[in-house]
C-alpha cells in the first residue's frame, strides 16, 4: 500500500500564500516595465520592499501601528498631489494602484486584503493590456491567472467560513508581534514541503485543467457576440503619449539615424498577394518641405492645403483606383510609439480601421496623420494602394506657372532661406552637375544622386564641417560621410537651386519577411529619408533616393522575383515576432468579420471533413461489396478462413500472455508496474470494506505483494473478486 | 455508569447507510439531456451561493464586459473570457471534489441528558487519485417530535426579527457545522465528531443536514443536500440521590423462585457476550455451536430485591421540573439495582410490569422512561380510569418491596418502599 502522503499545516498554509501574494504584487507590478509609464521609481520600490517582506516576513512586525493609521491618508493625499501636478488621470491611477499593491504588500493581509491584491492587480494588467496591446499581456495575463487561482486556492484551504467554529489565527497577527508562521518561515524548507506534498498525478491534472482554461477562454473569446457600437477606446483618452521615434511634423539632422539605431519592430504588413510587394519598397509617412535653419518641417501653407479637416471615422476613400480583380489587401499593424503618421506605399482606394479614429487625410500626398500619437498597436487595412515612386500632383504644376509668372519663387517646395555666400556653394554645385546642360528633374535627381555618391560616403558616423553658413551645405560642399538624411536633404536643396520643387520624405525601406507568419515585417532599423522632385513635365513627383545603394524610381521589381530579392528572416527574433503578428492578427484584430469568416471556416471545415468521410466510408462499402460479390472458390474461401484464423490465434495468445510479454519487455525489476500486480491492487481497493470471501482476498494479496512463482491463476482470482463485488453490489442495492 | 451499559454501542438504527455522490446506490443512468441539464440547472438538492469573491468576480465580469463591449477592445474580450473560464474551471474542480465522497452517521449509545454525546461523520473518498478537500458538515439535532425551526413571520418583517424569531424557534434543537480540516485521500477516510449535550430526554432526531465546500477558489459555496438522519433515545439523566437504608425490604418467604440475574451459583439463563462481561463467563461449547460468543448468567444470590412503579399522575406531579427529575431517580435507581441484582420488575402507570432479566429489559425500560410524556405547567389531567396504588402490581400479581416515587417538597422527590422513605434525591 502506497505510504500517506504527508500535509501541509496550517503554518505552511500560511507561508504558502504570504508567498503567493508577495509574487501577485511583483508580477503586476512589472506591467510598468511595458506600459511606459512613469512609475519607475515606485515600481522599484515596491518590488525592493515587496522581495525583502517575502524573504524576512517578520518584518511588517516591526512597523508601528501609528504608521498603518497613516497609510491610507497618506495615500490619497498623494493621490491628489498627483492628479493635481500632472494634470493627468490615468498615470496617477496607476501609481496610487502600485502605491496600494505595495501597501498590501509589505502588510500581513486578511482575507479582504488578499482579494484586493487580485483585483488591483488585475486592473494594473488590463489597463496595461488595453493601452498598449503588447503580446507582454498575453504572458502576464496568464501568468497573473495561474498564480491568482494558486493563491485563491490556498486562502479557501486557510480560511474557514464565517458560520465556523473554529477560528485561523494563523494568518493574522497578533497585536504584540509577527506571527507564528513568519516566525518559522524558512522558504527552503517550504519547497521542500511543496515539493514533498505534491502528488505528479495532481499537478498533472492541474497544468492539464488549466491548459483546458486557456483553451476553454480562447474558445469564448472566439464565441463571444460581437457588436460593433463603434466607440473608441475610453482608456486612450485619459492618457497622452509622445512618439518615440523622430517621424514627426519637423526631423533634425540625425533624428532618423537615431531611429535606425533602434531594431525593435515597428510595423508588421499582412499582404493578401506578397508577390506584389516590391523589391525595395519605399513606406512614406511624414512629407517636409520647409527648410529652415537646419531642419525641415511641414508648412503651414502644406498642412492648410494638402490636410483635410478633422473627421472621425472607421474608414476613407483614397484617390487611387484599383483595376477589378487586382486588388491587394494590405493590413498594417503599426506598433505604439512609432508615429501618428500612418506608413503607406503611396495614395490607395480604401483605408479601414480597426475601430472609429479622429484623423486628417492628404489625398494628394498620399498621407494619413491621427490626431493624437497612439499610445498601442494601430490596425489598419489598405486596398488598392499604388507603389509606384510617382505621385501625380497637377495643382502644383498651375500654381508653378502662376507663380513662374508672378517671378516670385515663394512656393515652400522652391524657397531657400540661405545666405548668399550659401547660394553661391549651391549654384556652383548645381553647375557642376549640370556640366552646362540644361536637363529634365528625373536626369537632375540621378546626376544630383551620382554627384553626391561620388563625393560623400554612407555612414550612420557623419561628420559635419565647423565654419559659417547652413550645415547642409557645409557637408555638401565637404566630402564628409553622411547619413540618409544629409544626402536627401543636399539634393532637395541641389534641386531648388536647379528650380525644381523638392521635399524630403521620411519612413521606412525595405524591410524583411518573416518565413514563420508570413508577412512582412519593418523595423525602426529601416528607418529612411529621400526625396521628392517634381518633374513639370509629368507633373508629378518623382522619388529620388540619394542615399549611396538605393533603387531609382520606378526600377523596383514586383512579382515572384521580389519576394525571392526580400531579405527572408527566420533568425529567433523572427520567431518572436511571428508570434507578435499571431497575437495582432488572431487576437488583438479580431472583430465582428473575422468572427463571422472564423465560424463560416470552421463550418466549412467540419462539412468538408464530414463529405470526405463520407465519401471514403462509401468508397469502403462499395470495395467490401465488390469483394464480397466476386467469385468464391474453394481455394479463396480457404484462403481467406486461414488468415481470419491467423489473425485471431494471434489476438488470443496477445491477450493470453499479456502478463508475461510485459514482463518479457519490462523487465523484472519493474514490480509496481506490473499489469497482474496493479489489478489486482485495483481488485482489492474495490473489495476493501466488503464481507468478502477471505480466500479470493489471500489470492488477491498473493498476486499483488507476492513472488510471480506462487501465483495462483490470475483468471480464476479475477472471477472470483468479480462476483464477490457483484455480491457486494447487491447487498447496496 | 454500569458495565454490562457500556457494551451498547451498536447503532440500533442502522446507521452503517452511507450516502453521498460516493455512495454505490442509486446509481441513474447516463444520459447526455441529464448531463446537459444538470449544467443547466442545479440538481435536487444542491444549493449554490456566491460568496464575497464569487461576487466581486461576477461583477467584474460585468464590468469588464461593459467595457469590452463599449470599446470593442479584445484585450477585454480576452479577460473577460478568461474571468468565465475560471468560473467553469471552479464548478469543474468543485465537482471533482465531491465526486466519489461518500459519508454516514455514527453515533454511540446510550444517550443520557446532561452528558455528553459524539456523533460521528465518517468519510470515504473513493476516487482513484484525486484527494478531496474542505468539505463542511452542517449537522442538527432535535427532538423527534419537533418540527425543524421555523420563524412565523411575514413577507415585511425584518431580517432582525425574522432571526430573532428563528433563534428562538431553535432554542430547542442544536446545531453545528463540522470542518473537514485536512486533506482526505484518495481511497482514504477520515471522520469528524460533534459532541453535544443532549438537554432533555425523549427521541432525538440526528440530521445531517447537508454538506458543503468553497473548494477550489471560494468563489460559489456549494452544499448538497444529505438526506442522512437517525433518531436516538436520551434517557433520563443520571441523579445524585441519598438512601436512607434499607427501609422496607423484606425477605421472601421460603419456596420463591429466584428468576433474576445476579451473582449466585444457579445458572438462570445464557445470553450473547457483551463488552466488560467476564471472560470467565463465557460457555464455550455454546459459542461453538452458535458461531458466537455466548456468556452464563446466574440467578441472584439472595432474594433480595425491588420492583420499580413510576406513577405519572396529575395529582402527584404538577412541576414538570419535579417531574424530570423524579424521572432520572427513577432511572438511576433502576440502573443501581440492576448493578447490584436487585432490580425485580418494573412499571410506569398501568403498564404491565416488567421483569427485569437481562440488560436488554433494562434499556427497554429507560427507553420507555425517555418516552414517557413531560408534565406540562400546572400538572396533567388524570386520566379517566386511573388505577390506585399498587394497581398495575395488584394486576401483575406480587407487590413485594415496591419502590414509588413521589414529590417531596417544592423540589425534591423520594422514593418509597412500601410506604417507607428509601432514597431522596
Amino acid at each position: 500500500m502506497a505510504p500517506k502522503r504527508p500535509q501541509l499545516n496550517s503554518e505552511e498554509l500560511a507561508q504558502l500564500k504570504w508567498l503567493l501574494g508577495g509574487l501577485l504584487v511583483l508580477l503586476s507590478a512589472v506591467t510598468v516595465l511595458y506600459m511606459e509609464i512613469d512609475a519607475w521609481t515606485l515600481t522599484a520600490v515596491t518590488a525592493a520592499a515587496v522581495a525583502l517582506v517575502i524573504a524576512r516576513p517578520t518584518l511588517p512586525a516591526r512597523v508601528p501601528s501609528w504608521v498603518h493609521r497613516l497609510a491610507f491618508p497618506a495615500i490619497v493625499i498623494f493621490f491628489a498631489g498627483d492628479l493635481y501636478l500632472t494634470k493627468e488621470v490615468l498615470p496617477p491611477i496607476v501609481r496610487l494602484d502600485i502605491l496600494l499593491l505595495l501597501y498590501r504588500g509589505i502588510s500581513y493581509r486578511k482575507r479582504r486584503d488578499d482579494l484586493q491584491i487580485i483585483v488591483l492587480g488585475l486592473f494594473l494588467i488590463v489597463v496595461a493590456g488595453v493601452l498598449t496591446v503588447s503580446l507582454a499581456f498575453a504572458a502576464q495575463i496568464l501568468a497573473f491567472t495561474a498564480c491568482a487561482l494558486g493563491f485563491l486556492l490556498v486562502i479557501t484551504l486557510t480560511e474557514v467560513p464565517p458560520a465556523g467554529d473554529r477560528t485561523m489565527a494563523a494568518a493574522v497577527a497578533p497585536a504584540d508581534g509577527p506571527p507564528a508562521w513568519a516566525v518559522h518561515a524558512h522558504w527552503g524548507r517550504l519547497l521542500r514541503r511543496v515539493r514533498e506534498v505534491l502528488d505528479w498525478r495532481v499537478v498533472a491534472l492541474g497544468s492539464l485543467l488549466f491548459m483546458g482554461v486557456v483553451a476553454v477562454s480562447a474558445l469564448l473569446f472566439l464565441a463571444i457576440p460581437r457588436f460593433q457600437l463603434e466607440n473608441s477606446l475610453f482608456l486612450e483618452r485619459f492618457m497622452t503619449k509622445k512618439a518615440r521615434t523622430g517621424f514627426s511634423d519637423s526631423i533634425k539632422f540625425g533624428d532618423v539615424t537615431d531611429i535606425q539605431q533602434d531594431n525593435s519592430v515597428a510595423v508588421s504588413v499582412d499582404v493578401s498577394d506578397p508577390t506584389r510587394i516590391p523589391a525595395e519598397p519605399y513606406w512614406r509617412m511624414v512629407v517636409l518641405d520647409d527648410y529652415r535653419e537646419g531642419s525641415f518641417r511641414i508648412s503651414p501653407a502644406l498642412r492648410l492645403e494638402t490636410f483635410s479637416a478633422e473627421r472621425s471615422d472607421a474608414q476613407l476613400r483614397g484617390i487611387a483606383r484599383a483595376r477589378r480583380g487586382e486588388s491587394v489587401y494590405w493590413t498594417f499593424y503599426l506598433e505604439a510609439g512609432v508615429s501618428r503618421y500612418l506608413p503607406l506605399l503611396g495614395t490607395f482606394e480604401m483605408l479601414r480601421f480597426r475601430e472609429r479614429q479622429n484623423f486628417r487625410f492628404a489625398d494628394r500626398l498620399g498621407l494619413v496623420a491621427l490626431r493624437d500619437e497612439p499610445v498601442s498597436m494601430t490596425a489598419y487595412r489598405v486596398e488598392g494602394m499604388t507603389q509606384a515612386g510617382v505621385l501625380p500632383d497637377p495643382g502644383l504644376a498651375n500654381r508653378l506657372g502662376l507663380a513662374a509668372e508672378a517671378g516670385a519663387a515663394e512656393m515652400p517646395q522652391l524657397r531657400l532661406q540661405l545666405t548668399e555666400p550659401d547660394r553661391a556653394v549651391l549654384a556652383r554645385v548645381v553647375a557642376e552637375i549640370r556640366g552646362g546642360r540644361e536637363s529634365g528633374a528625373d536626369e537632375f535627381g540621378v546626376k544630383a544622386s551620382a554627384w553626391l555618391a561620388a563625393r560623400h560616403r554612407y555612414s550612420l558616423q557623419s561628420r559635419v564641417p565647423a565654419g559659417a553658413g547652413d550645415s547642409l551645405v557645409r557637408w555638401l560642399d565637404s566630402r564628409e560621410p553622411g547619413h540618409c538624411e544629409l544626402f536627401a536633404g543636399a539634393l532637395v536643396l541641389l534641386a531648388r537651386e536647379a528650380g525644381y520643387p523638392a521635399r524630403i520624405v521620411t519612413g521606412f525601406k525595405g524591410g524583411s519577411w518573416n518565413g514563420f507568419s508570413n508577412n512582412f515585417t519593418l523595423r525602426n532599423s529601416d528607418a529612411h529619408a529621400w526625396c521628392e522632385v517634381f518633374d513639370p513635365a509629368t507633373a508629378s513627383w518623382r522619388r529620388v533616393d540619394p542615399t549611396p545603394g538605393a533603387v531609382a524610381a520606378g526600377a523596383e521589381q514586383t512579382g515572384p522575383a521580389a519576394g525571392q530579392t526580400a531579405r527572408v528572416d527566420r533568425s529567433w527574433s523572427a520567431r518572436l515576432d511571428s508570434l507578435r503578428v499571431f497575437w495582432y492578427r488572431r487576437i488583438v484584430n479580431f472583430d465582428q468579420r473575422t468572427q463571422e469568416e472564423t465560424l463560416k471556416a470552421v463550418k466549412t471545415a467540419t462539412q468538408e471533413t464530414g463529405r470526405r468521410l463520407r465519401q471514403a466510408l462509401e468508397r469502403g462499402v462499395a470495395r467490401l461489396k465488390a469483394w464480397l460479390a466476386s467469385p468464391w472458390d474453394l481455394a479463396r474461401a480457404g484462403r481467406w478462413l486461414a488468415v481470419l484464423a491467423a489473425l485471431g490465434g494471434v489476438a488470443w495468445l496477445g491477450w493470453r500472455f499479456r502478463p508475461a510479454m510485459w514482463r518479457l519487455f519490462h523487465g523484472r525489476h519493474a514490480r509496481r508496474e506490473d499489469p497482474v500486480r496493479r489489478k489486482a491492487g485495483r481488485w482489492l481497493a474495490r473489495l476493501r470494506g466488503v464481507e468478502a470471501d477471505p480466500a479470493v482476498v489471500a489470492d488477491l494479496q498473493r498476486l499483488r505483494y507476492g513472488a510471480p512463482a506462487g501465483w495462483p491463476e490470475p483468471a480464476a482470482v479475477w472471477r472470483k473478486a468479480r462476483r464477490a463485488a457483484r455480491r457486494r453490489a447487491n447487498v447496496e442495492r | 455508569m454500569p458495565a454490562s451499559l457500556n457494551a451498547i454501542d451498536a447503532p440500533r438504527n442502522g446507521s452503517a447507510d452511507w450516502s453521498g455522490p460516493g455512495h454505490g446506490g442509486r446509481k441513474r443512468r447516463f444520459t447526455w439531456n441529464r448531463l446537459l441539464w444538470a449544467l443547466v440547472f442545479p440538481q435536487r438538492g444542491q444549493r449554490i451561493m456566491l460568496t464575497v469573491p464569487g461576487t466581486l468576480l461576477t461583477l467584474l465580469s460585468l464590468g469588464i464586459g461593459s467595457a469590452a463591449y463599449n470599446s470593442a477592445n479584445n484585450i477585454l474580450f480576452i479577460t473577460l473570457s478568461l474571468l468565465l473560464a475560471c468560473l467553469i474551471l471552479s464548478g469543474v474542480l468543485s465537482w471533482l471534489n465531491f465526486s466519489k465522497v461518500r459519508w454516514r452517521l455514527r453515533f454511540t449509545p446510550p444517550w443520557r441528558v446532561g452528558q455528553a454525546a459524539v456523533v460521528a461523520v465518517d468519510l470515504d473518498n473513493r476516487k482513484r487519485f484525486l484527494p478531496t478537500y474542505g468539505l463542511w458538515f452542517d449537522l442538527a439535532a432535535r427532538p423527534a417530535d419537533l418540527a425543524p425551526a421555523k420563524a412565523e413571520s411575514t413577507f415585511t418583517a425584518k431580517g432582525r426579527d425574522v432571526r430573532a424569531m428563528l433563534a428562538k424557534a431553535g432554542q430547542a434543537s442544536a446545531s453545528a457545522r463540522l470542518h473537514l480540516s485536512s486533506r482526505l485521500d484518495p481511497q482514504g477516510s477520515a471522520q469528524v465528531e460533534w459532541t453535544l449535550v443532549p438537554p432533555r430526554r425523549g427521541q432525538w432526531r440526528i440530521e445531517l443536514a447537508g454538506v458543503g465546500s468553497l473548494f477550489p477558489f471560494g468563489f460559489l459555496s456549494k452544499s448538497l443536500a444529505s438526506d442522512a438522519a437517525h433518531e436516538v433515545t436520551v434517557w433520563p439523566a443520571p441523579v445524585e440521590y441519598r438512601r436512607h437504608g434499607a427501609a422496607g425490604a423484606r425477605r421472601p418467604s421460603g419456596g420463591e423462585q429466584l428468576e433474576r440475574a445476579g451473582s449466585g451459583g444457579d445458572l438462570l439463563s445464557l445470553r450473547r457476550y457483551a463488552n466488560g462481561d467476564s471472560h470467565r463467563l463465557i460457555h464455550w461449547k455454546a459459542s461453538a455451536r452458535t458461531g458466537q460468543l455466548v456468556v452464563r448468567q446466574f440467578t441472584a444470590e439472595s432474594s433480595e430485591g425491588y420492583s420499580l412503579w413510576l406513577r405519572t399522575d396529575a395529582a402527584l406531579w404538577t412541576r414538570p421540573e419535579q417531574f424530570e427529575l423524579g424521572l432520572s431517580l427513577v432511572a438511576t435507581l433502576a440502573e443501581d439495582l440492576f448493578r447490584c441484582g436487585q432490580l425485580i420488575r418494573v412499571a410506569i402507570d398501568d403498564g404491565s410490569p416488567l421483569a427485569v432479566r437481562s440488560v436488554h429489559d433494562l434499556e427497554a425500560f429507560l427507553d420507555r422512561l425517555a418516552a414517557v410524556p413531560p408534565v406540562p405547567e400546572g400538572g396533567r389531567v388524570p386520566e379517566p380510569g386511573a388505577r390506585s396504588e399498587r394497581g398495575a402490581f395488584h394486576a401483575g400479581g406480587g407487590n413485594r418491596n415496591l419502590m414509588t416515587f413521589a414529590p417531596d417538597g417544592a423540589r425534591g422527590v423520594v422514593a418509597y418502599v412500601d410506604g417507607t422513605k428509601a432514597a431522596s434525591a
